[in-house]
């Protein structure tokens, strides 16, 4: 049996999902089968004085029309799941259909159930909703004035919580010989997966149990929270994640739209069916970012950084979403520090509720945003004692690991200054700095960026989860079944839809039995087969639900060779195991394969004695610390002086996340995130009216990177195994997301220097850079 | 969002004055007018049918003028509610002599909500500058016609 792990083998899934079998959401017909469709709110904040949906009703093919007073002793509101402790926090949870106010354009007034698609939608404009419109407030530094409106009498000044971590002494910046401070925008951005939302509920009055196919990412977060919601016991409630079309933390949220369709399902007895189309999906899905963070560097006139501290306003939109507190505090406050050994770090993040859609993770989830302040600062640090930002980088860059950064976080594993040093060995930067300055006398903009990031992934130790207010554990499940021919079927907690664990999972257990990977399947996303589990995002899958594979997986293996031990009359020390075959040391002969004992463990003639049959094992693993992949991102951008646009020329990344299980699948997740961190740096951005009105929901407003915007991407990968879990993996769908912002900040900021050009906000259009340089030629 | 929209009428700036917010002129010029009425407090509902792009639909409008200083400018009011969402407009109609002509300038800010901002807001404009030439355009003809009847 060849060794398959660290094999680029082409990924299980996609035959099916390429040739357009997929099952999605909205493949799923069932008998009898009615439509939702859902009535949003066209004004940003406003009283509901009347909602009248008599004509509605009335029209051919309308079953049912519900609207908040129809449900609200019904369905209770949905629970944000991350209540952060110590900052006094006031959550506001969002309610199934709004009843007497609207908050955010876009939130559900009504829902129309029909017997078809169309005719719902057709519906909704016959619904009459008398408004009395309230002033709204979008920006989160506006929502803190003394004027501002007031969106929830009990939230004074808007503030949702005041979160601090870490205490930097004031002499440290009293005495400090250079302080450096920066108002750096993350902007808001939408996740925009190719599917978007959706759900199918089914309901048998008979027995009482309700069945939920949804866009989930976490379906035992979702059975936990529609349970209480709808008040339906879990064993009575199962929610499927089917196929899904990519999620990037968007559908990590508990939303309402589900709950209020499973109602109707009951409420009907007939099987529901809602899909989000794309404009909904602008206004109604999680956005996120949206974070204004000034940050404080502290520093040597020689490059020696002593302290950092940041006071990010963070928006949260106009509920607290399922994440929504934890995304800006947890996940952003303790790695603000990032890659470098800093003494001395303070974090404060002030939660704010505005008029806009509520915000949660998305791709990285508050690890870009602390990335982002930490990689600009240094590059204004660097400009300002006149030092090269690689020169300041290799001279704060933690030196040896583990290493405890000032927040008490675990960096794992890895030799960060040998990333950098393969980074600029790749992009040759002494050539390059010599190419730059080549043509800048032509005339010419280059500009060469780098960031050097680290970031917190495999959630995570259940008792931090505990600590830090998650509603839940952190832990995670693998359960695997080998049947009587020597199959195999994986079940796993985690939910991925589309990271490709169906491969990487099958090598982990190829592996592990010297079976064939096609022998092997993964099932996930179903919360009647899997007991429990917690989900895929922050980068936990591989890492913890991987981590407990390979445990279950060795328990397995222990439980076979006692079987081929007993069947061969030795001792279990007497025995080999290689390449799927059990022989005696010695005597080659005598061997028991893999297949040959599953049947055998299975039929259960002949066991050892007081052995259970079969064989199945499990494991529960809780990780006893996070992962932190890091690495170093250099690119080259070129700024045409004329029209502003900035073309990106180079993009060289060295990422070292842990041992690598599937080498294609982590390039792939790593072209993928940086499409997305990309994007951000240079065109995405969700634009609001100052009457709260979204500006950008269309894909003609709204900026999807497309293949064809980027270079080939130079991608290598370093391994150094983390020691948190047996894979030795550290998570790598977030490191694109997390270092690619600055790493293209920092590259046209570099490139614009000679116009004097320290600082633009994101995304880096041609209309604001043109304007950098019109106005810097003025002087 | 502001909009500004000029158009050059061949005819003398107190005609122009005249006629421009003469019901029976406005009635017969506005883009898609199905019906048209005057309410007792000089408040003119409209319902017009407006269909350029994604901004499509009846509108339900109610239109009120105010700080007439003739000949040289007024002000309209625009509320209108249709299925894309609600737009709520302040336009300001300057007319001076230019030539043997007038030269009417609209200046309005204008705001909307529902998909007419999440999805017509880029083209709105555009929109908003193709109606008010159809209108201005109609309005000259009716003018001409209100004239010729005179």
């Amino acid at each position: 049996m060849a060794k398959v792990l660290g094999k680029p083998i082409k990924r299980k899934e996609d035959p099916k999902l390429i040739t357009g079998h997929g099952q999605f959401t909205d493949d799923i017909k069932l008998p009898g089968m009615l439509f939702a469709a859902m009535k949003r709110s066209g004004l940003a904040h406003a009283k509901i004085k009347t909602i009248n949906t008599d004509q509605a009703l009335n029209h051919p093919g309308v079953v049912a029309v519900y609207t908040g007073k129809d449900v609200q002793d019904k369905i209770k509101p949905i629970r944000s799941i991350w209540l952060v402790p110590g900052c006094d926090l006031i959550p506001k949870d969002r309610v199934p259909l709004a009843v007497d106010k609207v908050n955010y354009a876009g939130e559900a007034v009504a829902m129309v159930i029909a017997e078809s698609r169309y005719v719902a939608r057709d519906a909704l404009d016959l619904i009459e909703v008398e408004y009395e419109e309230l002033p709204a407030v979008v920006h989160q530094e506006a929502a803190l004035a003394e004027s501002a409106p007031i969106i929830y009498e009990d939230v004074p000044q808007n503030i949702a919580f005041t979160w601090k971590a870490g205490e930097v002494p004031e002499e440290v910046f009293a005495n400090a010989e250079v302080v450096v401070n920066q108002r750096l925008v993350e902007q808001r951005v939408i996740a925009n997966p190719m599917e978007t939302r959706g759900a199918v509920a089914q309901y048998n009055p008979g027995s009482g149990d309700l069945t939920i196919w949804c866009t989930t990412q976490n379906p035992h977060i979702h059975r936990m929270t529609y349970a209480d919601a709808l008040g339906v016991p879990e064993t009575k409630l199962r929610i499927i994640a089917p196929d899904m079309g990519g999620g990037f933390g968007a559908k990590i949220a508990v939303y309402t739209e589900e709950a209020v369709v499973a109602l109707a399902a009951m409420e009907l007895n007939q099987p529901v069916k809602w899909i989000e189309d794309r404009q909904e999906h602008f206004l109604a899905t999680s956005h996120a970012r949206d974070q204004v963070i000034t940050t404080e560097l502290a520093g040597t006139k020689d490059g020696k950084i002593l302290a950092v501290r940041a006071k990010n306003i963070a928006n949260l939109g106009a509920y607290l979403s399922t994440m929504g507190a934890g995304v800006p505090t947890i996940d952003f406050g303790l790695m603000i520090t990032g890659a470098y050994d800093i003494p001395h770090a303070a974090a404060e993040t002030i939660g704010v509720y505005t008029n806009t859609t509520p915000t949660d993770a998305y791709r990285g989830a508050g690890k870009p945003e602390a990335s982002f302040q930490i990689e600009r600062i240094i590059n204004l640090y660097a400009d300002k004692i006149g030092m090269d930002p690689i020169e300041v980088r290799k001279k704060n860059l933690v030196a040896k690991v583990p290493y405890t950064n000032a927040m008490g976080c675990n960096y794992d594993s890895g030799d960060y200054h040998g990333t950098l040093a393969k980074a600029l060995e790749t992009i040759d930067y002494a050539a390059l700095r010599k190419e730059q300055e080549d043509a800048r006398n032509n005339g010419r903009l280059l500009g060469i960026g780098i960031s050097t990031y680290v970031e917190l992934c495999g959630l995570g130790p259940s008792k931090v989860a505990g600590a830090i207010g998650f509603g839940g554990g952190l832990w995670e499940n693998s359960t695997i079944r080998v049947h009587p021919s020597g199959k195999v079927t994986v079940f796993t907690g985690a939910s991925p839809h589309g990271q490709g664990e169906g491969t990487t999972f099958a090598q982990v257990v190829a592996e592990k039995f010297g079976i064939p990977v096609e022998d092997i399947e993964l099932v996930s996303g179903d919360t009647l087969m899997i007991s429990m589990g917690w989900g895929t995002y922050g980068s936990r899958t591989t890492p913890v639900a991987g981590g407990a594979l390979a445990i279950a997986a060795d328990r397995i293996v222990e439980k076979a060779k006692l079987i081929a031990a007993h069947e061969l009359e030795v001792t279990v020390d007497d025995l080999d195991f290689s390449d799927g075959v059990f022989s005696v040391k010695g005597q080659p002969e005598k061997h028991r394969t893999f297949k040959e004992i599953a049947w055998s463990a299975n039929n259960a003639w002949n066991l050892p004695d007081g052995m259970e049959p079969a064989l199945e094992g499990q494991c529960f693993f809780d990780p006893p610390d996070f992962v932190y992949p890091f690495g170093a991102h250099i690119c080259v951008v070129e700024v045409d002086p004329d029209t502003g646009v900035v073309e990106l020329k180079r993009y060289v990344s060295v990422d070292d996340v842990g041992r690598i299980i599937n080498p294609m699948i982590v390039e792939g997740q790593v072209h993928g995130g940086l499409a997305q961190g990309i994007g951000q740096a240079l065109w995405e951005q969700s634009v609001y009216s100052d009457k709260g009105q979204l500006l950008s929901g269309t894909f003609m407003d709204y900026t999807m990177p497309k293949a064809k915007f980027f270079p080939k991407f130079e991608s290598s990968f370093v391994e150094s195994p983390s020691p948190v879990n047996q894979l030795g993996a550290k998570g790598v769908g977030e490191t694109g997301t997390t270092a690619a912002p600055s790493a293209i900040v920092n590259a046209v900021m570099d490139a614009l220097a000679p116009f004097g050009v320290k600082d633009l906000e994101m995304p880096l259009t041609p209309e604001k850079v043109w304007r950098a340089i019109h106005d810097g030629r003025k002087g | 969002m502001k909009i500004e929209h000029k158009y050059s009428f061949k005819l003398p700036r107190e005609v122009v004055w005249k006629y421009i917010q003469d019901s029976q002129v406005l009635r017969s010029a506005l883009p898609g007018c199905q019906s048209f009425e005057e309410r007792s407090d000089g408040v003119y509902l409209a319902e017009m049918g407006l269909n350029v792009g994604p901004i499509k639909g009846l509108f339900t409008t109610e239109v009120k003028q105010t700080n007439q200083i003739p000949p040289s400018s007024y002000r309209l009011i625009v509320r209108g509610k249709g299925k894309p969402g609600d737009v709520d407009a302040t336009a300001d109609m300057f007319i001076k002599e230019a030539g043997d002509g007038a030269q009417v300038t609209c200046v309005a800010d204008v705001q909307v909500t529902g998909v007419l901002a999440s999805v017509g807001q880029r083209v709105m404009g555009g929109v908003a500058k193709i109606i008010l030439s159809q209108f201005f355009k109609a309005a000259e003809k009716e003018m001409i016609k209100e004239m010729n009847r005179v």
